[in-house]
């Protein structure tokens, strides 16, 4: 980001120059990690879980207590960690990161034991259709139970009373489309409910969503057409309607450059003039022997990450065009259904990344 | 022809089913379209709001009743439309309104209802409604649009589940005899708290009052007495879109990606489907990656031997270690789908490889559409 000029005074004439973020932009990996609370989030389908896990091993790695947050949903973080499903209790996924499940019906319960130390009346809302009920009587109910158990947790907070200081909580938030309902619930439920200490208690959390110290939200992005247009759109909201301070954009699944412009010269050359009889001296003597069909694999498979290249730079430059945030591209990982490695794999880019910006 | 042509041939609804990012809008708005250049009436309703597609299709934006692509549109794209296409994007809340005021006994009722904090908070917000309301559209289309043929991308639920489940779920909620009971003293004094026997309902009461505060309980009250008298209404009006649904007139289409977690959704909905007798018509598999050749299986000595050549010799090496990855993704994505292959028998599948550009006009949408129906 240092060598982009033109940016850091763009970002500067946006008025962000007062966010910590911005006032130095050679960030360093404590930096990325200041905020107690990372929300993740991004379109549907564009990798949010994967790219959860990988930053909770960026902060395990730097020694963390790391708490990830799935929301209201069974989802495949744990899966990435090799584990069975998560509980509202947070359990240790590997080393140094823990993983919570929260539902709704638990934080409700949770809250009114807490709160009230009305035992039976949390039993009861444990039920999935009351949850439901009192969860649409007052909109944004729901969102703010949630909240208010990652508000718990970022506060070293248990509802069993053992302390569980985490040092980072990161969240594997909704879609980005319900993802804006989801935080604008705090200010959304005080029209609703005029009375009771909830009201009090919702100032709370927009104190914590809106501190750049205490939460960053990064977007997820894939380099296509519908996930960047909506990354810019869920980005502008943030800013501007609920002054929730970002952090770098995640490009996910990016394919990395094969070829320099002269190999890629090189190999059209040789392409055309028989490919297989010129590569075949180079492959016989490591002891390869190549047909014409692994010659048109060879060619093909160049050819066809090129192009899909070619097809997701475009739209990285939009990206790019359209957000104030820098964005830090995550390779493509030739790989269908992801695993800890992967993440391994992901997390060392991050912390590659993080440190280059 | 091929599984989507001939549901197309025989079908008056298509449901388009999958999780997130597959392709899902795009595969019902390229079905439509094809449907109406063969000369029907079609209409592609979606649940995403989906900008791009009221864009690609030549529209401004895409509202709660059907608009026509114009057909200057069309033939510009240098297509022959035969019949007619439209697009319209659900509007939960205006067609929950237009439910109420449809089974409302009088029209003040309606408004009384509409006009209710607790009905203007769930027509946006209660889980189901979208869902249900989709269903509902999507009915009204069919019953009373004139059309040939709906298609329709489903919401994007958690799992298929929810989507399949929603219009009872949601008649459940409204009759809740449970919940009715237990607002039941709010219901009858029309104000606070009335000593009542059962000790659950104080329970609940005290809590909802603390947590929400107790005018919330009074509209809530009010709605459920409001809406007395019409639950025969909706639950009759759940019982005819659940009949459509598994009538001969609707197919089902599952849209997937090979990567696992699409694949095991998509399995997922499969079982769902045939517990529920709902009738599946094609499996798209959309963005897999090009097998080429049958794998040359270079070894990590062998590649830092060319690496450690001259030009040629480190061209050859990275061509090599491409090609590897992509076959190893290959292997990983035919893994899959062979999983797959176990549930849905490949008879069924049409598979829609990478295309070069994503369709970002009717041009690109009528691509997508030969693929989807002119691929064996």
């Amino acid at each position: 980001m240092v060598a982009d000029a033109g940016r850091c005074l763009r970002r500067r004439r946006a008025g962000l120059y007062d966010r910590p973020w911005d006032m130095n932009p050679e960030m360093l990996i404590d930096e990325f990690l200041e905020p107690k609370v990372l929300i993740v989030s991004g379109k549907g389908g564009v990798g949010k879980s994967t790219v959860a896990a990988s930053l909770a091993l960026v902060a395990a790695r730097r020694g963390r207590r790391v708490c990830v947050a799935e929301v209201d949903r069974r989802g495949t973080l744990p899966k990435l960690f090799g584990g069975g499903g998560l509980a509202y209790e947070p359990s240790e996924l590997s080393p140094g990161v823990w993983g919570v499940n929260i539902l709704p019906e638990e934080a409700l319960s949770e809250y009114l034991r807490v709160q009230y130390r009305m035992h039976r009346a949390a039993k009861i809302f444990r039920s999935g259709q009351f949850v439901d009920f009192v969860t649409t009587a007052a909109p944004g109910l729901k969102d703010v139970l949630v909240l208010g158990k990652i508000w718990y947790l970022e506060q070293g907070r248990s509802g069993t009373g053992r302390p569980q200081d985490f040092d980072t909580i990161i969240v594997d938030a909704p879609a980005a489309g319900h993802m804006l309902t989801f935080l604008q619930a705090p200010s959304g439920l005080s029209d609703a409910v005029r009375v009771g200490p909830i009201r009090r208690q919702t100032d709370w959390l927009i104190d914590m969503l809106t501190d750049p110290r205490r939460t960053r939200v990064h977007l997820v992005a894939l380099a296509e057409e519908m996930p960047v247009v909506e990354t810019l759109e869920t980005s502008g909201a943030l800013s501007q309607k609920l002054h929730i301070s970002q952090g770098p954009v995640f490009a996910n699944s990016i394919y990395s450059e094969l070829l320099t412009a002269a190999e890629e010269e090189q190999l059209e050359a040789i392409a055309a003039n028989g490919l297989l009889r010129k590569l075949q001296p180079e492959a016989k003597r490591v002891g390869l022997n190549l047909d014409a069909e692994d010659a048109d694999a060879l060619v093909g498979y160049a050819r066809f990450l090129s192009s899909r290249r070619t097809i997701q730079q475009g739209y990285l430059k939009a990206l790019r065009k359209g957000t104030t945030q820098p964005v830090l591209e995550l390779p493509f990982l030739f790989s269908a259904g992801l695993a800890l490695p992967d993440i391994e794999t992901l997390a060392d880019v991050m912390e590659e990344q993080v440190e280059k910006t | 022809m091929n599984p989507i042509g001939e549901m197309v041939a025989a079908k008056e609804i298509v449901v388009c089913a999958g999780s997130g990012g597959v392709g899902k809008t795009t595969t019902a708005a390229a079905i439509a379209l094809r449907a109406a250049l063969q000369g029907k009436r079609a209409a592609v309703l979606t649940i995403d709001p989906a900008r791009r597609l009221a864009t690609s299709l030549g529209l401004k934006e895409l509202s709660n009743e059907p608009s026509k692509v114009s057909k200057r549109k069309l033939t510009t794209a240098g297509l022959e439309p035969g019949g007619e296409l439209y697009a319209l994007m659900l509007d939960t809340k205006t067609t929950f309104d237009e439910v109420v005021l449809r089974y409302a006994p009088t029209r003040e009722q309606a408004e009384r209802i509409i006009s209710n904090r607790f009905y203007r908070n769930i027509s946006g917000t209660l889980s189901g409604t979208q869902e249900y309301m989709a269903m509902e559209k999507l009915y009204e289309l069919h019953a009373d649009g004139g059309f040939d043929l709906v298609v329709i991308d489903t919401p994007p639920t958690r799992n298929a589940l929810d989507f399949l489940d929603a219009p009872k779920r949601l008649t459940d909620f409204f009759e809740s005899r449970l919940l009715r009971w237990f607002l039941l003293p709010y219901m009858k004094a029309g104000g606070g708290i009335m000593r009542v026997a059962n000790v659950a309902a104080t329970t609940f009461l005290h809590a909802m009052k603390r947590v929400v505060g107790g005018d919330v309980l009074q509209d809530t009250a009010e709605f459920f007495r409001n809406l007395e008298g019409m639950y025969d209404g909706f639950k009759q009006r759940a019982g005819d879109v659940s009949a459509l649904l598994q009538s001969r007139s609707t197919s089902f289409v599952i849209v997937t990606s090979p990567a696992e977690e699409s694949v095991a959704e998509a399995t997922f909905f499969a079982t769902r489907l045939n517990q529920a007798g709902l009738p599946f018509g094609a499996l798209v598999v959309n963005r897999v990656h090009p097998r080429i050749g049958d794998g040359i299986g270079v070894k990590p000595r062998q590649l830092s031997k060319l690496e450690a050549g001259g030009d040629r010799a480190r061209l050859l090496a990275k061509l090599l270690d491409n090609e590897d990855a992509f076959m190893r993704l290959v292997h990983l994505e035919e893994k899959n789908l062979n999983a797959l292959a176990r549930k849905i028998p490949r008879h069924r599948w049409v598979r829609v490889p990478y295309l070069e550009q994503e369709a970002v006009d009717i041009k690109g949408l009528a691509a997508i559409a030969d693929q989807l129906f002119d691929t064996a």
